[in-house]
């Protein structure tokens, strides 16, 4: 288990590797860079952003600008923003947590909710409650996230004014205190859950469906012709079951999550990684956008590994050797 | 999603917007637009009083670069406005007055000695002095701090030696006590102060900071202080600054406790005015019409400092030579260029696209500068599509192979390209208007391409004049000087155009000489110019964006003019609910 840990990980090399290529391919190619259209001759002159040009290595030849970028990576330098004018790493540290405490919040809302719902629906196949709640779930799964977005912000915050439409924490509040944690918690809730609605949607029918799958399974009729209690035969034999496929989705959720929050977070002005990858991609903010890229990467790759080793782990059948 | 930048930078004079004194000058209502409530309500309102807090909001992020010198970004400009004091500042009507400083001018017009009121504090106790002022300069004019602001320092004598590190210091900065301080220029202009760096910076704040860490240090990214009426109390990245008042402010206690300058998605800007989240900003415009029905949100309309234009490509920069070199011959007939201004109906494409929000111009000078010719001296380019096909028949463009379109002068099929920055919603319909009213006058004008461009893609394609452009449309901000160097003169980088002209070259020169120092004569160059451009017409001239602020009824005290809506903040204050 630990050899194959570390020769996934030792596998990753290489694909980094080619992912950085590609990511610094993909930043180039996009026209223009950092400085165009910077052009208000009262706030700069062509002068200034020819030496900035210069300064920044962007008349250089590409391999050369490659080169000096991965060397500053491999000795954790991920440079200086050119619109942040800070490092890099120093902005991404402010907006991880951020982004962290939504893929957590969602993770929970999204597993929470799916077994609720899958379980009850589960249990009683074709009753009203399984339709309603298949209905819902269909909904979940068509509606784009940009459009949940804005739907939950009109109900949740304008209508009803349970929740903020926008932001990841109050104003007025000490760093630290207790009501500060509680208003980030209140002010992720909404984009944490309309971020795992698709999920949610997909979780909830799916685990619905092994349910109703496992419920018919032998050894369950042998349970049951054996006298077992049917609580115990439904918490047990079925759910437990039916949940194992489930947990290894855990892993690709990661990166179906980051995707989605490029989105979510932009439309709730929530100051996160992926609202950060789309004000870098508009700005060309180059060294952000490729240490993002790269970020992301490395954790849909580790995502990945985990939902394998999570999978072994808790599948006996499947044992890795 | 939002564009970060659209079309122009957004508009930051180096001056600072604070108004001087206390004029209750009304608003000039915007021409050709809806005439909206400019009117200050403070007297209906009653007396102002102390207390309460409100909410600013932005619909851009903002990147926390708190120092003048050093931001480039407009939603810190935005915050800094709050924090921050000039020496000197723009009012109302573009011209410089004293703020925290008064000065003389000597005869010669190179040194002026400006004399820094005393006992003014930074928001961290320690008093304002003229060294600070130079420290300011220095520091912008250190080539490690990458301060984008090096032309406002620039002509002070020896700033150049000082940059390229042959000097100690700037020769040209004599501090003679604490409170007063001498600045020489190289060349006497009748605009130096309206160029001038005037925002001084805490050199004991900022003490043992290298220029070129500055931008990224704590005390300009998280503890910033000023000398204006604000301080900052948290700024929270990407978010919102949260600023309390400055008791000690130099023109007396503001009557709000507190500022929250706040970044919120466009979309939702009508909804958070309308349930009273947020207080006044600058209104998206394509929110107006929405806005409009809050019963709780007042609109203010300001035309802004900056102008919409289709240029016409007619040569190429020379980089080698540094300077502009007119080779296309494509639109180098005059007429084909009037004619192409006669052919669009601007008042229809900005009631059609803009809510009506934009002033025709056809001059690049802003509506509310002195120096801007009256409209009656020249063509507007009134929506008249006879004389526009009038003035192709004249110039030769003729349709001799019937098909529709009109053939060069020398009888070849003419075809234009054009170019637009893609964007909003509105981008698509308005370009294909735009064709619409050239092919109404017979003229085969095509996107070039096919499709629009994406903004960085369209500046790199008009900055290398990509053969591919022919007609452009893109925006300009303008300064509070009248001075179009930097923009039109044949050896501008920018003169995207490519449009050489010595008379304009000779009128551009004139116009910063020694004899400009009188106003009238200045004013008298500036009108010859304007005209000169009006009918050259190097770009058609379409409008000038209307700002709309909006803010909330319980807000008074808001005065906004053609740059800001932040002018003399100390004096907002609310109705008690």
């Amino acid at each position: 288990m630990l050899v194959y840990t570390i020769r996934r990980m030792l596998g990753m090399i290489p694909l980094l590797m080619l992912i950085s290529i590609v990511v610094f391919a993909l930043a180039k190619l996009m026209p223009g860079d950092a400085l165009t259209g910077r052009i208000d001759p009262k706030n700069a002159s062509p002068q200034y952003i020819a030496e900035m040009r210069e300064k920044l290595g962007y008349n250089k030849p590409l391999v050369w600008q490659y080169g000096h970028w991965i060397k500053g990576v491999a000795r954790g330098d991920l440079g200086q923003s050119v619109v942040h004018k800070k490092p890099v790493g120093e902005i991404i540290a402010e907006r991880l947590p951020n982004t962290l405490l939504l893929m957590g919040l969602s993770l929970f809302i999204t597993y929470a909710a799916a077994i609720v719902m899958g379980v009850y629906a589960g249990k009683r196949p074709g009753s009203p409650a399984d339709y309603a709640i298949t209905v819902l779930n269909y909904i979940g799964y068509a509606v784009p996230g940009f459009v949940a977005s804005i739907a939950a912000i009109y109900l949740f915050s304008f209508k009803l004014g349970w929740v903020p439409a926008s932001g990841s924490v109050g104003i007025g509040l000490d760093d630290g205190s207790l009501s500060y944690y509680v208003s980030k918690i209140k002010y992720a809730i909404l984009p944490a859950l309309v971020l795992g609605l698709f999920s949610t949607a997909a979780y909830t029918q799916f685990l619905r469906n092994e349910m109703i799958d496992n419920g018919r399974k032998d050894y369950v009729r042998t349970a049951r012709a054996k006298g077992t209690k049917p609580s115990r035969i439904d918490r047990v034999h079925i759910f437990r079951n039916s949940l194992l496929p489930l947990i290894t989705f855990l892993g690709f959720d990661i990166g179906a999550l980051l995707g989605g929050a490029v989105v979510i977070e932009t439309i709730f002005t929530y100051p996160g990684i992926g609202q950060l990858v789309v004000q870098s991609v508009n700005s060309r903010d180059y060294s952000v956008l490729m240490a993002l890229t790269m970020l992301l990467s490395c954790m849909t790759l580790v995502g990945n590994l985990a939902a394998d080793l999570i999978y072994s782990l808790v599948d006996p059948r499947i044992r890795i050797q | 999603m939002n564009k970060l930048r659209i079309g122009l930078l957004t508009i930051v004079l180096a001056m600072t917007w604070v108004l001087t004194g206390c004029q209750e000058e009304k608003t000039p209502a915007a021409s050709g637009t809806a005439s909206a409530a400019a009117a200050s309500p403070a007297a209906a309102a009653g007396e102002p009083v102390y207390g309460g807090t409100v909410t600013y909001a932005y619909d851009q992020p903002f990147q926390g670069v708190l120092e003048p010198a050093l931001f480039s970004d407009n939603g810190d400009n935005l915050i800094l406005n709050m924090i921050s004091e000039p020496m000197f500042a723009t009012g109302d009507d573009l011209k410089t007055y004293p703020d925290l400083a008064t000065w003389t001018e000597s005869d010669d017009h190179l040194t002026f000695t400006f004399k820094i009121k005393e006992g003014v504090k930074w928001h961290n106790g320690d008093e304002l002095t003229a060294e600070d002022w130079k420290f300011a300069l220095e520091t912008i004019a250190n080539k490690d701090s990458d301060s984008p602001r090096w032309d406002n320092v620039s002509m002070i004598a020896g700033a150049e030696s000082y940059r390229n590190k042959e000097a100690a210091d700037i020769s040209g900065i004599r501090i003679i006590d604490p409170h007063t301080i001498a600045i020489t220029v190289t060349e006497a202009a009748p605009n130096i102060l309206g160029t001038l760096w005037a925002y001084p910076m805490p050199q004991k704040y900022y003490a043992g900071i290298e220029p070129g860490q500055l931008a990224a240090a704590a005390q300009v990214r998280t503890s910033p202080i000023g000398l204006g009426p604000f301080k900052v109390k948290k700024v929270q990245t990407g978010e919102y600054v949260e600023l309390t008042r400055n008791d000690d402010y130099w023109k007396g206690k503001p009557y709000l406790d507190g500022v929250v300058f706040k970044t919120i998605d466009g979309s939702l800007a009508t909804s958070l005015l309308g349930n009273g989240e947020v207080d006044v900003m600058t209104l998206p415009n394509s929110q107006y019409k929405d806005a409009q029905k809050l019963g709780n949100v007042e609109l203010i309309e300001q035309n802004s400092l900056s102008y919409n234009y289709i240029g016409f490509k007619m040569g190429k920069w020379d980089a080698a030579g540094e300077q502009n070199v007119m080779n296309n011959p494509k639109f180098a007939d005059k007429r084909l260029r009037q004619a192409m201004a006669y052919a669009i109906d601007r008042v229809k494409l900005i009631d059609a696209f803009y809510n009506g929000l934009g002033t025709p111009i056809a001059v690049p000078m802003p509506e509310v500068s002195w120096a801007k010719i009256p409209d009656e001296q020249i063509d507007m380019y009134g929506y008249n599509p006879d004389k526009a096909r009038q003035l192709l028949d004249e110039a030769g463009y003729k349709d001799v192979d019937g098909d529709g379109f009109r053939e060069d002068a020398s009888g070849r099929k003419l075809t234009i390209g054009y170019d637009a920055m893609s964007g909003s919603e509105i981008d698509e319909p308005m370009a294909q208007a735009m064709l619409q009213f050239w092919q109404d006058i017979g003229l085969n004008v095509k996107l070039n391409g096919g499709a629009l461009k994406e903004f960085d893609a369209f500046y790199t394609a008009v900055e290398a004049d990509d053969p591919s452009v022919e007609l452009f449309s893109a925006a300009w901000g303008l300064g509070s000087d009248p001075d179009p160097t930097g923009l039109w003169r044949s050896n501008d980088e920018w003169n995207y155009p490519r449009w050489v002209n010595p008379e304009s070259d000779r009128l551009i020169a004139e116009g910063t000489s020694a004899k400009a120092m009188d106003e009238q004569y200045r004013k008298q160059i500036y009108y010859d110019w304007q005209k000169l451009v009006n009918d050259e017409l190097p770009m058609i001239f379409l409008y000038t964006p209307v700002d709309v602020t909006a803010k909330s009824k319980r807000l008074q005290g808001v005065h906004t003019n053609a740059f800001t809506n932040q002018v003399d903040m100390d004096k907002w204050w609310v109705i008690p609910s």
